[in-house]
């Protein structure tokens, strides 16, 4: 015997509510019901507009076509879920990947900077930024210094060190070398350092 | 070195989550919303209004006058939203004047 909730040794695991959940709604929509659609979107639509929101920052005028393109994308590959995550992280995960598609896009474009001579006298770095200035108030910095580094700077920082993306798939999808990479992640964190202690 | 700083002040950062808590504006859940019923629609007809009713999902005053019409199930998995004023009015504004109940359009508001 064993209690309620627990589960015998062999016995086939009942899927959680959630996933049972995940998968009516992905039926749902499959089948093309309008009003399954319509709670698809209200269900993720704000986690994927936060997301985006933040990894496009400043470039607002963007954030609304990505969230579309995720929300069609995600449609065009529902057939594909197979229910072994939760929906909502099988839907981030393609935001994630829409916005390393931007990333990918801007950066292979983008022109190289000339900002003189690296690795000029900064102020040490301050050690524990967290004790000094509460979550809050380094996102609003991080934001405001973000948003003030040339483009490219912005998006490689952000790819590198929030996406966790290495220099060497960086360098791959954009068909830049791996040095290349490096060099341009060197130079956007001076300037974001530079800029974060003397107040951009 | 200062290339090492940098990177170590980069990695004390990264610890921040970036992610904005504010919701998606009901304006683009609406975009959202047409533009995928618009690419459903290209491949086939929707489910009927019948059926989303028979799945117990509220219709709206507009989507009931259709599923009781004495017409064809064709005619009941049109879009019909899409030649609706709600419509048009949730994609440009951010709080649109519609107030009955089943529109998707006014839960996005709502939401």
């Amino acid at each position: 015997m064993h209690s309620l909730g627990q589960q015998a040794p062999g016995e086939p695991q009942a899927p959680a509510p959630q996933a049972v959940e995940d998968s009516a709604l992905v039926a749902a929509v499959l089948g093309k019901d309008r009003k399954a659609t319509a709670e698809f979107i209200s269900r993720y639509a704000d986690a994927v507009y936060g997301y985006v929101r933040a990894r496009l920052a400043p470039r607002h005028d963007q954030v609304e076509d990505l969230v579309q393109e995720v929300f069609l994308s995600a449609w065009e590959s529902l057939s594909r879920y197979r229910g072994t995550g939760s929906l909502e992280a099988w839907v981030m995960g393609i935001a994630r990947h829409k916005v390393e598609d931007h990333y990918r896009e801007r950066l292979r474009a983008a022109e190289p900077i000339n900002d003189g001579d690296q690795g000029s006298a900064l102020p040490a770095v301050q050690p524990a930024v967290h004790q000094l200035l509460e979550e809050d108030q380094v996102r609003k910095k991080t934001w405001q210094v973000l948003a003030s580094l040339p483009e490219q700077y912005r998006l490689a920082l952000v790819w590198r060190y929030w996406e966790g993306a290495s220099a060497r798939d960086m360098a791959l999808k954009t068909g830049k070398t791996e040095k290349a990479i490096e060099r341009l992640l060197a130079r956007a964190r001076t300037e974001f350092r530079g800029r974060w202690n003397h107040g951009q | 070195m200062a290339s090492d700083q940098d990177e170590r002040f980069m990695q004390g950062i990264a610890d921040v989550d970036l992610t904005a808590s504010e919701p998606a504006p009901a304006r683009l859940k609406a975009r959202v919303y047409s533009a995928l019923l618009q690419r459903q629609v290209e491949t086939g007809p929707l489910a009927s209004l019948t059926e989303s009713h028979r799945c117990g999902h509220e219709l709206c005053v507009f989507e009931q006058l259709v599923r009781i019409s004495p017409v064809g199930e064709t005619a009941k998995s049109l879009n019909i939203c899409r030649v609706c004023h709600a419509r048009v009015l949730a994609e440009s504004m951010e709080n649109a004047p519609i107030f009955w109940n089943g529109c998707p359009y006014v839960e996005f508001k709502n939401s």
